[in-house]
């Protein structure tokens, strides 16, 4: 509803108003408006006009009013605050009673429950009703705060300025966030994301409530983190895949495990829109990458009801659940991208979803062999999920660092070569894994049947990013249990 | 710019709750399914559940889910319902 001015007679018409003059900061005020905000509407249908007075602006306001449950009129003054100068406030809250002659009758200064009720109860005697009162609830006497209107004009000035975070507090107390700012989704940003696409088109619903992802929350998420309109094709793709039922997000979303939603992606885009798959590929400072990751994870988290803590039942989580998306250098790769692999074609721009665990960096510097920094990078995932949990059916994701890749390279090893060797190489006979938590399949072997980490080569998955210098690698474990698989999608 | 023109990330539709079904005086004489849900050791739970069942009288029979981190499927549940005057799914680890 748009803003009307208010009267103190059009309150009082119905025989008297109670005014209540109050600012933002002040905890008095807050106390006041919690321990009346619900007496308003029976106030009202007795005849009593009940209106908050803030000291604030009106946007400020509402959102005070709204979290504090007011239910009254919610007034606001601008400086030089001459309504509250007019009753001659000196704090705030102040409980004014006005009576049909616009005339006061009464007043209370700060909190004083025993004060406030006869305050009430002498409205009541002007209409000859009752009138509800309020619980007596701690603290029963509170001092108030400087009310604006007594202080210097141009300090009150100062003091409202907000410096421009009223906005942002805002969308905390909505819940539209991560636990970080965000970009309030106004209808222009909004529209501005969509570029002319039907906001209205959905792409399915996101677990685990199930909330419909229209393309316009899509957008809306995508406001919210931080992303550019030319990131948007790569967030819809990515929303796309994520709901791919053979994604299993359900299971993900509420499990106690940390799986985050890891995206890789691959083709034209990547340099179109300037993600980075250099220096600090997995890190932060790129403004693509981390607010496309975390599109996805709000359009989880808030359409998707997934908020940590209540429907996301996880454990520990991980930083790649803020945001998880990675771009391959293709570029440096000695190998076909990960799209290619998973049958597309190079020129095309592709996403793909992974559910992973955090990454694990695996330092090696000193192989000379792909033999050696084969062994290195298979072993360091030997412990991913759980010590002795061999075989993982779910794919662990290698990010091989351009170092690293070049050693395979100029040995001539395919992914096909690299894969088999890491699969070939990390065994333990069975024995040795009975300690813990591990697998039925473990239990049923042979004390000395070799029992390798991967149920397949085909759970390793290879790729490549990273800065040029420095021979780091990384391995991110899977999100076991779920049946996720891998899904990818074209960026339209 | 209204402070109030925004749109909202979340799916605003209010589903009403399902009412729960009504509560039987005891078991006896009843058909209670136990759901598993394949989650480890859940099944080590439902076998000492469902002799304390039949003892008291129950009749019982087994169902599953295909997996634990995905809903029970329209299948399941129309099977588990055409059958049961009772159901107990335990989660399980």
């Amino acid at each position: 509803m748009a803003p009307q001015p208010a009267t103190v007679a059009g309150l009082a018409s119905g025989g008297a108003a109670l005014l209540l003059f109050v600012s933002e900061e002040c905890p008095t005020s807050a106390h006041a408006m919690r321990s009346l905000g619900g007496l308003c509407g029976s106030w009202e249908q007795a005849g009593v006009g009940a209106a908050v007075v803030f000291e604030d602006p009106l946007e400020v306001a509402v959102r005070v009013a709204r979290r504090l449950n007011w239910t009254g009129l919610v007034l606001s003054e601008d400086p030089p605050y001459q309504t509250s100068r007019a009753y001659q406030l000196v704090s705030v809250p102040t409980l004014v009673l006005v009576d049909s002659r616009g005339l006061v009758a009464g007043t209370v200064t700060g909190w004083d429950h025993s004060a406030v009720v006869d305050l009430i109860g002498q409205a009541a005697g002007l209409l000859g009703t009752k009138l509800a009162v309020p619980e007596p609830a701690e603290p029963l006497r509170k001092p108030g705060c400087s009310s604006k209107a007594a202080i210097d004009p141009s300090l009150a000035e100062a003091m409202l300025s907000s410096g421009g975070l009223d906005e942002l507090e805002d969308m905390f107390e909505r819940g539209w966030t991560d636990g970080l700012p965000v970009v309030p989704p106004t209808r222009e940003r909004v529209d501005a994301m969509l570029g002319g696409r039907d906001g209205a088109r959905s792409l399915g619903e996101v677990p685990p409530a199930m909330g419909e992802a229209t393309l316009e929350r899509v957008a809306a998420c995508a406001v919210l983190a931080g992303c550019r309109p030319a990131y948007f094709p790569v967030v819809a793709a990515a929303a796309e895949a994520a709901l791919d039922p053979a994604f299993n997000l359900h299971g993900q979303a509420v499990t106690t495990q940390p799986a985050g939603q890891l995206i890789v992606v691959n083709g034209p885009v990547r340099n179109a829109i300037g993600l980075n798959s250099g220096m600090g590929a997995l890190g932060p400072g790129f403004r693509p990458n981390l607010t496309i990751g975390r599109a996805l994870r709000l359009l989880v988290t808030l359409t998707g009801g997934g908020m940590p803590g209540a429907l996301d039942r996880s454990t520990l989580g991980h930083p790649g659940k803020i945001s998880f998306c990675v771009a391959e250098n293709e570029e440096i790769s000695p190998w076909e991208p990960l799209h290619v692999e998973r049958g597309f074609q190079p020129g095309q721009s592709v996403v793909t979803v992974i559910g992973s665990d955090a990454p694990l960096s695996i330092s090696d510097h000193r192989s000379r062999t792909p033999e050696d920094l084969g062994y290195v990078l298979a072993w360091a995932a030997a412990s991913s999920w759980s010590t002795n949990w061999w075989p993982l059916a779910e794919p662990s994701v290698y990010v091989i660092c351009p170092e690293h890749a070049e050693m395979f390279r100029a040995a001539g090893w395919s992914k096909r070569r690299l894969r088999e060797f890491m699969f070939d190489a990390v065994r333990k006979p069975a024995g040795q894994l009975r300690r813990g938590e591990t697998t039925p399949l473990v239990h049923g072997a042979d004390l000395a049947a070799e029992v390798p980490k991967w149920q397949s080569p085909d759970s390793i998955v290879l790729t490549v990013a990273g800065g040029e210098a420095g021979r780091y690698s990384a391995v991110l474990g899977p999100c076991t249990g779920m049946g996720s698989q891998i899904v990818s999608r074209e960026v339209a | 710019m209204s402070a109030r023109d925004y749109v909202s990330p979340f799916d605003e539709r209010v589903r009403a709750a399902e009412p729960l079904a009504p509560r039987p005086a005891g078991v006896a004489g009843r058909h209670v399914v136990l759901l598993d849900i394949r989650k480890n050791r859940g099944a080590e739970f439902l076998d000492r559940l469902q002799t304390h069942l039949e003892s008291a009288g129950a009749a019982t029979s087994r169902s599953a889910k295909e997996i634990f981190s995905k809903p029970a499927s329209p299948e399941v549940i129309d099977e588990v319902a055409g059958r049961a005057d009772l159901v107990v799914e335990a989660l399980a680890d």
